[in-house]
């Protein structure tokens, strides 16, 4: 009976539109710690080939926690997606006839019209990034990333996916915010400034590796 | 100073039929008059021509009932900022420029004719908790509990909301959430509306999910076509309203 | 027609309780087998609906638009009067009355108007536990602000939206009604006919705005809470749907229709503009509190406001009514805009305007302060006109606004018909000659929150609780004759609009018939509004089809009910051979030029009895004052 109840609120909450909202959210979030974490491994790029290699054996021998986490990554990925679709649907739906003018009132931004679109690209891209490192030969890390970015086609679907990834996550940092109904008055403005900074900050840093790579030819090696 | 403009108006005759653009050169127009005065003056020369007047929605034409409102170029109630279609006057527009106008489209809100919608989606999410409940009679006296000034000009920018459904009109999505989240903040600053603060927040967004509403993609075009301001933070306090009530109330 | 108003006995503080305990109740077990049509869903109609249907009738609501919430209560901007003296500034429930009585020029009852200072504090409270988020002090309290015609801060307000958030607040109470299954809303309906049977109101025939089908609706009570009529001048505050056309047809059926001549001209509107205007907008008399009114000194003068010097401007209402100054009533207002204006006086290149200005008040609170106060009303003049009060002075101009009269009713606000109530603004009962600002309301939640389901009790008490059948003759009778009428207005087919003829009676009304009356136009107006009614017969042209979602038949009915009623307020001007309140008649003023008021012949409520093809017949029910000895209304 206890349970009954307890599985019922849970059932309506995750139908209800702002239930699902927050699913998008807080999978949203879980994605952006990850994404801040790859951040900082990727960092270690720029200290050199060596730190990287290093930080890249050190993350390898974690073992056992490494399928466990990209388990529920991949879980993550899926919610998230899988919520975002049924939402983007159910959206569509709720206008049949759409309008002969279509324009902007002024709130509407490239990045937030373009968000199940980037949403596509990124998931896309995310195939494209593991079959790199799965399906290559094994040979460090540092070597992996010369040998996959060195060519100029890869590096530019690279850069373009990253930059699909920046808008996405331009609009998607704040969204999160709104719909857990993080706002205030005092700090509405210092959490949409934040979370732009945050999304260049993972643009910036992330696209670096692609652009030292092409252009920079000691880099990793 | 007059001017010359094109109409382009979607008509059609009832629910079912299918409607189209019908072309009406608008003759010249006084700057000074409204939007929907210079529809009028339309409707007088098409009446005097034997062709059936262009049904739309209005009555206050202040602003104020929230009765009007069309697309007008894609905008709702037209380009002026915080502003009514009926409040909208000629002096935004120039010489020779063409207006598509267009009712206000949404699964849940149904054309009747032309410009006329069915909006009684949004009585019925009202009628789910949109009010304290609260018998003639039995109120304390009114200064009993005192409501800090700002919380009560926070509730007042919700409920300023004069439910005209642009914010739908406008949404990519058709989303009814700034109106929803208006009169959630509304009851749920007030200590007035207290008791019932959880109960109101479920039932009325299940109501809203129900209806065939879409959701909220925090787009913020409801804001910007907002006729009165509402700000989407009244959507962030829904979302909290909501959340607070679905995890921790023990409201089902 | 017999008028008994039915006052009660005792002391005049006393008599409203002694009233209600007086009064019949209906068992609550009982209450259920009645059913109420409730007409109009504004401050009066969705405040008795929703509180009828607490007490445990059974409500249908009837509304013409596509929801109750947008009745035409919504737009009262500046506020809503009580008695509460928060301020401490000498106010109590005897002041209200008093002041309401004086400011309705002693045509007024007194019995009615004391009931309506003693409810209207009971009114904020109700509102306030709805969730009506009146202005607050820093200390939490509730705000307050003084408005025309009242030396007391009294006026509790929502910014400018102050009727939005009252009836939102009913709305909300009336909404909840309709969850619990208690009451049934009909929006998009117009009332065609008031169904009567043996004498007894016993439902109505509705034209459903949608489908244009005609509906049979019984009840065992019909309530009519459909607003004013000042849309008879066809330019006016009102909203474009607020009509007469069911307390005409009520008055047509029989309940007699009390002072229509009082007509209130709001003296701050935004002036008109050209001949297509649709309506006027009014701007809160709270400007009144702050902003001057002036003319410049030399008739014609056309410089622009700024380039006019102090020395050469006229300050008329400060210089002629030193006490109250730029807050004198209304109708005096209004008055001195027109006389300044007919002195050519007049500002802007129609004439036909006065300034109101900010200057001095910017000057002493800062323009910030000013802003905070006004700021939405401000905003709105210049999305009207595209200028900035700030800037420049505002230009406003008298227009009408609300309509003392309506059908006339008893204390318990039953008509002179069994069975049929009126409510708000369609009843005659609180504001004589003339309405104090902020009193609408007020007087509209009164009715709607606290009397009518006190009084109802009375009549139904005494009536059948048996099922009122609407396949009955007399319904079938009346929806023969709504089908009737809508079908000639079809069938005309002629050559002028609807709004062609509402414009031209408009301008029949305003001129002959507006700020100051006189015999001479007066008469003049009794043969160009026949002559009018029937060339609307007969060369009208509505076009579409009955069946339908028809807009011009939807004002075309309207119209036909105005060019009729029209004829009914000339006669009652005519009539009241006396200035009061806001009937001015040019025969009857001092040397000063100031109203004067005949108590000896005219201190009486003139009811008017419809009869088939003979002109109405005039009752008279005499006022007495035993409270407040009717002086001579002086704001010097």
């Amino acid at each position: 009976m206890r349970n009954g109840v307890i599985m019922h609120w849970l059932a309506a909450t995750l139908k209800s539109s702002i239930g699902r909202k927050s699913v998008m959210a807080g999978s949203g979030l879980l994605l952006a710690i990850f994404l801040f974490a790859h951040l900082a491994g990727n960092a270690m790029a720029f200290f050199g080939r060596a730190t990287f290699d290093a930080y890249a054996a050190r993350l390898h021998a974690t073992g056992p926690l490494i399928p466990v986490f990209e388990t529920a990554l991949a879980l993550v990925v899926l919610i998230h997606i899988y919520f975002g679709l049924g939402l983007f649907f159910e959206n569509l739906a709720a206008r049949p006839s759409r309008y002969e003018v279509v324009a902007n009132s002024g709130g509407q931004t490239f990045a937030s019209m373009t968000m199940p679109y980037t949403g596509l690209l990124i998931l896309v891209f995310i195939f494209h990034h593991l079959a790199g490192f799965y399906l290559a030969d094994s040979s460090t890390v540092s070597d992996l990333v010369r040998q996959n970015l060195s060519r100029p086609v890869t590096a530019a679907y690279y850069i373009f996916s990253l930059l699909a990834l920046t808008l996405h996550t331009s609009h998607g940092f704040w969204s999160m915010t709104q719909t857990l109904g993080l706002s205030h008055p005092k700090y509405d403005l210092l959490i949409e400034r934040l979370a732009l900074a945050a999304s260049i900050v993972i643009g910036t840093v992330f696209i670096l590796i692609p652009v030292l790579v092409l252009f920079r030819p000691g880099f990793l090696s | 100073m007059k001017i010359n403009l094109t109409l382009k108006i979607r008509r059609q005759s009832s629910p079912d039929e299918k409607g189209q653009f019908r072309t009406y050169p608008s003759g010249p127009i006084s700057t000074d008059i409204s939007f929907l005065e210079m529809l009028d003056i339309l409707n007088e020369r098409l009446t005097r021509e034997g062709e059936e007047p262009v049904a739309f929605d209005h009555d206050c034409r202040e602003g104020i009932c929230g009765t009007c409102g069309a697309v007008v170029n894609g905008i709702p109630h037209g380009p002026a900022k915080k502003t009514t279609l009926c409040q909208l006057h000629m002096r935004h527009f120039r010489e020779g420029d063409t207006l598509v106008i267009e009712p206000f489209r949404a699964r849940a809100f149904k054309l009747e004719k032309d410009l006329v919608v069915d909006r009684s989606a949004f009585d019925r999410i009202i009628r789910e908790g949109g009010y304290v409940s609260v018998n003639t009679g039995s109120a304390p006296e009114a200064n009993t509990i005192p409501v800090p000034q700002n919380i009560a000009e926070q509730a007042m920018n919700g409920a300023e909301c004069i439910g005209c459904g642009a914010c739908v009109a406008a949404c990519p999505n058709a989303s009814a959430m700034l109106f929803v989240g208006a009169k959630i903040s509304q009851l749920a600053l007030l200590p007035q509306g207290g008791p019932e603060r959880s109960r109101r927040a479920l039932a009325m967004v299940r109501k809203m999910d129900e209806l065939g509403f879409g959701n909220c993609g925090n787009e913020r075009e409801c804001e910007a076509a907002c006729p009165k301001g509402i700000s989407i933070r009244n959507i962030a306090r829904m979302n909290r309203e909501f959340l607070r009530a679905a995890i921790c109330s023990d409201e089902e | 027609m017999k008028l008994d108003a039915k006052i009660p006995g005792g002391p005049l503080a006393e008599k409203w309780d002694n009233h209600r305990f007086a009064s019949k109740l209906v068992s609550p077990a009982n209450r259920r087998k009645y059913e109420i049509i409730v007409v109009g869903s504004g401050l009066a109609g969705a405040s008795a609906a929703a509180t009828l249907a607490e007490q445990g009738y059974r409500i249908k609501n009837f509304c013409l638009q596509d929801t109750p919430r947008r009745s035409h209560s919504i737009a009262a901007q500046g506020g809503i009067n009580a008695a509460k003296n928060y301020r401490n500034d000498g106010d109590s429930i005897f002041r209200l009355f008093h002041d309401t009585i004086k400011g309705g020029d002693f045509r007024a009852r007194e019995a009615n108007v004391y009931r309506l200072a003693q409810i209207s504090n009971r009114i904020i409270d109700q509102a306030v536990a709805q969730g009506v988020p009146f202005a607050r002090d820093y200390g939490g309290g509730l705000a307050n602000r003084s408005f025309g015609g009242a030396q007391v801060s009294r006026t509790f307000y929502a910014r400018g939206q102050t009727g939005q958030q009252l009836l939102l607040g009913a709305y909300g109470a009336l909404m909840r009604q309709v969850k619990m299954g208690k009451v049934e809303v009909f929006p998009r309906r117009e009332m065609l006919e008031l169904v009567t049977i043996g004498g007894e109101a016993r439902g109505i025939v509705t034209r459903n705005l949608l489908t244009g089908e005609l509906e049979n609706h019984a009840a065992h009570a019909v309530v009519l809470a459909t607003g004013g009529y000042g849309n008879v001048y066809c330019l006016s505050t009102n909203a474009m749907s607020s009509n007469v056309s069911a307390i005409w047809r009520a008055h047509k059926k029989g309940a007699g229709f009390a002072n229509p001549s009082f007509v209130q001209i709001h003296p701050t509107c935004i002036p008109v503009h050209g001949e297509h205007q649709s309506k006027l907008t009014l701007m809160s008399e709270s400007l009144r509190n702050d902003g001057r009114v002036w003319v410049p000194k030399t008739p014609g003068d056309k410089r622009p406001p700024n380039q006019i010097p102090e020395a050469e401007r006229d300050y008329y209402l400060e210089r002629k009514y030193p006490a109250f100054a730029n807050l004198v009533p209304r109708d005096v207002a209004s008055r001195n805009a027109k006389e300044q204006c007919d002195l050519g006086k007049g500002v802007t290149e129609t004439g036909l305007a006065v300034y109101l200005d900010f200057a001095a008040a910017i000057e002493r609170d800062g323009a910030e302060a000013i802003r905070k106060k006004y700021g939405n009303l401000f905003e709105m003049y210049e999305r009207i006109t595209g200028r900035d009060p700030m800037r420049e002075p505002m230009t406003i101009y008298p227009a009408v606004h609300y309509t003392m009269g309506g059908l006339w009713v008893d204390y318990d606000l039953m008509t002179t018909l069994p069975g049929l109530y009126a409510l708000g603004e369609a009843n005659f009962s609180d504001h004589g000659a003339n309405r104090l600002g902020a009193s609408a309301l007020m007087q509209g939640l009164a009715d709607g929150y606290f009397i009518l389901p006190a009084t109802i009790g009375n009549y139904l008490a005494g009536t059948s609780s048996e099922p009122v059948d609407p396949g009955r003759e007399e319904f079938k009778q009346a929806e023969r004759a709504a089908a009737e009428r809508t079908a000639r207005l079809l069938t005309i087919k002629g050559k002028r609009t609807v709004d062609d003829f509402h414009r031209e009676l408009g301008r029949i009304m305003w001129d002959h018939c507006g700020i100051a009356r006189n015999c001479e136009g007066l008469e003049k107006a009794q043969t160009l509004i026949p002559a009018l009614r029937e060339e609307f017969w007969h060369n009208l042209v509505v076009p579409g089809r009955g069946p339908d979602l028809n807009q011009s038949l939807e004002r075309a009915g309207r119209v036909a009910d105005f060019l009729e009623f029209a004829e009914l307020i000339v006669e009652d001007a005519l009539a009241r051979e006396e200035s009061c309140g806001c009937h001015l008649r040019e025969e009857c003023r001092t040397e000063e030029h100031e109203a004067r008021r005949d108590d000896e012949h005219f201190s009486h409520v003139a009811v008017w009895e419809h009869r088939q093809n003979e002109r109405p017949r005039l009752n008279l029910e005499h006022l007495s004052f035993e409270q407040v000895a009717p002086g001579r209304r002086s704001y010097k």
